[in-house]
């Protein structure tokens, strides 16, 4: 409302544009594995655009591999992602409450997005154009590296190891961003020591359990302790 | 190659991963509390980023100590550009440069 729409576009492109760096490689990766299954590299493009989850995709190639049947994978993808149930938590009272831009949203939240929405101070918060650019932006870059990595994999080896740290990079800058205007660093030490219990009990489970850890710890805190700062 | 049992696999998958992002914005749509809701919003992202990062350092493979150093040095790489020049693109484009360049370039 209060700014252009190039401006909403041009926004979303530069705060979207490390995510291109992650998204483009790691697309890649499962194109590339998900040629090793023989489909039309085309397939590879579309599970971008209808699954839109990386660890889910990735698990798909393997779930095709085995051949299982539709309500194992329903299952199985409900349990790899249930992580995604506590992101909306944060994010409710920005988005939009009607329309199909809410559901788009609400279709592309993945970490990656989320961390950059929740990095915008809640006062400066964008408008629901700037936030449909940036999940739009994030999922093109997504499926074009699916389809890249898909396609040309058996034109040329492009060797994308180490581009992985990418995404470790991103998550570093947005939590200094967030660091920086929190009121209770306290609370980050709750969630470093919640990693390192999940990693060590439940390695394979380490984001469910860390992030439940996390929201534990949160209610006990936002029902006893009262409103501060 | 059977294309209907991929899409099919594809379409359950799309839309369980859906469910899982939509589930709380259906179960709180009538929560009406929302100074507990805004406090959520304000002190879980950070608690997750520490999380994703834990997350993200753990999948890195790092099956000798060169590549643990030289995750390390590109993981202090990323604090210190980002703490002088605040730029994240700067900070997150030298700090995989490093890691990069390090396992191709010098094999660590």
């Amino acid at each position: 409302m209060s700014q252009p729409i190039a401006s909403d576009f041009l926004e979303a492109l530069r705060d979207s544009a490390p995510v291109m760096f992650g998204y483009i490689p790691l697309g890649m990766a499962f194109g590339v594995l998900f040629q090793s299954l023989g489909y039309h590299w085309l397939f590879a493009p579309l599970a971008g655009v209808v699954i839109y989850a990386g660890s889910a995709q990735f698990m798909a190639v393997g779930l095709l591999a085995a051949g299982v049947s539709y309500t194992e994978a329903f299952v199985a993808t409900l349990v790899l992602n249930s992580r995604h149930i506590f992101y909306g938590l944060s994010v409710l009272s920005r988005y939009p409450k009607h329309g199909l831009s809410r559901w788009y949203l609400i279709f592309g939240l993945t970490d990656e997005t989320y961390s950059l929405i929740t990095a915008k101070p809640p006062e400066s918060s964008g408008t629901t154009r700037y936030f449909v650019y940036l999940t739009g932006l994030n999922q093109s870059y997504w499926v074009l590296g699916c389809a890249l990595g898909a396609s040309l994999q058996s034109f040329f080896a492009f060797d994308s190891a180490g581009f992985e740290f990418a995404l470790v990079a991103l998550f570093l800058v947005l939590l200094i961003e967030q660091v920086r205007s929190m009121s209770e660093r306290w609370l980050l030490a709750v969630a470093l020591c919640a990693s390192g219990l999940a990693y060590v009990l439940v390695p394979n489970q380490f984001l469910l359990v860390a992030i439940g850890l996390c929201l534990a710890t949160l209610m006990v805190r936002v029902r006893g302790g009262g409103v501060h700062g | 190659m059977d294309n209907s049992y991929l899409l099919g696999i594809f379409t359950v998958m799309g839309i369980a991963t859906f469910i899982t992002r939509a589930l709380p914005f259906v179960a709180l749509a009538k929560v009406k509390n929302h100074s507990v809701l805004d406090q959520f919003g304000r002190l879980l992202p950070p608690m997750i980023m520490v999380v994703l990062v834990c997350f993200g350092l753990v999948s890195l493979e790092v099956e000798s100590i060169d590549r643990g150093g030289l995750s390390a040095l590109s993981f202090v790489v990323v604090i210190l550009l980002h703490a002088y020049f605040r730029n994240p693109l700067l900070s997150i484009l030298v700090g995989t440069g490093v890691y990069v360049i390090g396992i191709q370039g010098f094999g660590l």
